[in-house]
């Protein structure tokens, strides 16, 4: 036990807790900016984020293209993937309840699974396009993979951040999250800027997807464990909060590396939803979320 | 010229249901330019019902809406503010985590241009100084007085020809009131048309050069503001007998 309180052994796990929690907090963020701007809980998030995980896998096997050089392909995929499903979909589901949008988008996640199993098999899929270890000061040390992949989705999140923040789009998916009737007495084409919206949330699970392919065997089955943490995410950092998400995802990456170090990795798999009970029990909206009226 | 293309705004026999709930029968309603018209009438009569319709929000089953000599029955809401009308909803709603100057630049959105955006932020700054000190605050941390200024200057950002505006007074304090009825003096002054709906009703026939009172849905009176306000069934009806 002792040899555990060791600082480095403590700066091994922060520094892997994080980077496995920036793929959470990217993932997290895109499921709550869907929710956050059209309170429809995408139980098919997880299942984008494998689609972007296969095509990396078949950009690998059949033209060996670099998973960081498919990205940005990849993501652009996604997005009108997304931006298409918004239009033929998840638009008719928007202002019903919240069970007709659980459902529909459940339905959906099935049906993807399904032809992922149909077309890959169940066989655990991998792309080691990354290999080797990083040694900070020495002693610290992070598998390339594992640190490019944090890396890359701490870049992808903060991008999707200032993008709303900044610019004139961002802005009105701020705006339509607030209050969609005065959004569209402005002049914004609400429709439109959901169809954008789901979009940047389906590149946003599509980049988690490259990145998952480099450091995780998958399969089309690995869906559920990731919307599950996904939603105890937004859940504790507040529903439609993007830096409510980003910092919950940051969290539970932490608290799950210390739980797997400390105790065992069976336990850092249910942490989640543990850390959630208490945050709860703490805070009932959420660690950034308001009060509902 | 005929009088009805003098009109700014012009509804015929305009009905509007939701659902199986008929809200609107066969209201009339003209609006000149240059002049302040205003809607009073009790909870129910359909006053805002009426705006909504012009704004695309509600549904028009029968009838017409004009502006501009052009129908804009059942255009989308999101191409009204294009055509230059201005919408100030009721309850002043703004984008409470937005900042002061992000929400009057939603008011512009249709502007693709970042200098003419920033050019019409400065113009409504000027008018509204309250506005600048606090454009960095997110709206949400406004006065109530302070969000209805807000809203009216996002329905500015624009320069539109008509502002309509739901319900500008309700919920403000004595104060704020006064300053939001001077404003919308200065608006007409600047050779703005307006077009409101004020449960405030005594207060808004002092200033209407026009005024429609409804009941249930349909016109019942309708003359210049002063003529309403001195009208004994008016009076009776609409402004707490006296």
């Amino acid at each position: 036990m002792m040899e555990l309180l060791d600082p480095i052994v403590l700066t091994q796990f922060a520094v892997g807790g994080i980077l496995a929690g920036a793929l959470y907090a990217l993932l997290a963020c895109g499921l709550n900016l869907v929710f956050g701007v059209m309170k429809v809980i995408n139980l098919a998030h997880a299942e984008l984020m494998l689609l972007g995980s296969f095509l990396t896998w078949l950009l690998f096997t059949t033209f060996e293209i670099h998973p960081l050089v498919a990205l940005p392909f990849i993501m652009v995929v996604l997005f009108f993937f997304g931006y298409g499903l918004q239009r033929v979909l998840i638009e008719r589901i928007v202002g019903t309840t919240e069970l007709s949008s659980l459902m529909v988008t459940y339905g959906l996640a099935i049906i993807m699974m399904n032809l992922g199993l149909l077309i890959f098999s169940s066989d655990f899929k991998a792309v080691p396009a990354l290999q080797g270890a990083w040694f900070l000061w020495d002693e610290i040390i992070i598998s390339i993979p594992r640190g490019v992949a944090g890396i890359v989705a701490l870049l992808v999140t903060l991008s999707v951040y200032l993008f709303l923040e900044k610019a004139r789009i961002g802005k009105a998916i701020r705006a339509v999250a607030e209050h969609a009737d005065v959004a569209l007495i402005c002049g914004i084409d609400v429709v439109k800027i959901r169809m954008i919206t789901f979009g940047l949330s389906a590149a946003m699970a599509g980049a988690a997807g490259v990145m998952l392919s480099m450091i995780y065997s998958f399969s089309p089955e690995t869906g559920p464990d990731f919307i599950l943490k996904c939603f105890a995410i937004i859940i504790i950092g507040g529903m439609g909060n993007f830096a409510g998400a980003f910092f919950g995802g940051l969290l539970l990456g932490v608290v799950e590396a210390f739980t797997a170090g400390f105790i065992s990795t069976q336990w850092a798999e249910g942490v989640a939803y543990m850390l959630l009970v208490i945050i709860l029990l703490v805070r009932p909206t959420g660690l950034r979320g308001k009060a509902h009226a | 010229m005929s009088g009805n293309n003098s009109k700014l705004l012009k509804i015929r026999a305009l009905d509007v249901s939701y659902g199986s709930v008929q809200v609107l029968f066969g209201i009339d309603l003209d609006v000149t330019p240059g002049e302040i018209v205003s809607i009073i009438g009790p909870n129910g009569a359909g006053k805002s019902t009426v705006i909504k319709a012009v704004i695309g929000i509600a549904p028009a089953q029968r009838g017409s809406i004009h502006f501009k000599g052009r129908e804009i029955t059942r255009q989308p809401a999101h191409e009204i503010p294009a055509l230059g009308i201005g919408y100030v909803p009721q309850g002043r709603i703004v984008f409470a985590e937005m900042t002061v100057t992000e929400n009057l630049e939603m008011g512009a959105f249709l502007l693709k241009d970042g200098k003419r955006v920033r050019d019409a932020v400065d113009r409504v700054f000027s008018e509204f100084p309250r506005l600048h000190e606090r454009r960095k605050q997110n709206a949400g941390r406004l006065s109530g007085g302070e969000q209805q200024m807000l809203a009216i200057g996002r329905a500015l950002m624009l320069d539109p020809e008509l502002v309509i505006l739901d319900e500008p007074s309700l919920g403000l304090s004595p104060k704020y009131v006064d300053i939001i009825f001077e404003k919308l003096m200065g608006l007409k002054e600047q050779g703005r048309t307006l077009l409101m709906v004020e449960q405030n009703a005594a207060r808004a026939l002092s200033v209407s050069d026009h005024a429609y009172a409804l009941e249930l849905g349909k016109n019942r009176f309708s003359d210049t503001g002063q003529a309403l306000l001195n009208n004994t069934d008016v009076r009776k009806m609409y402004l707490g007998g006296a």
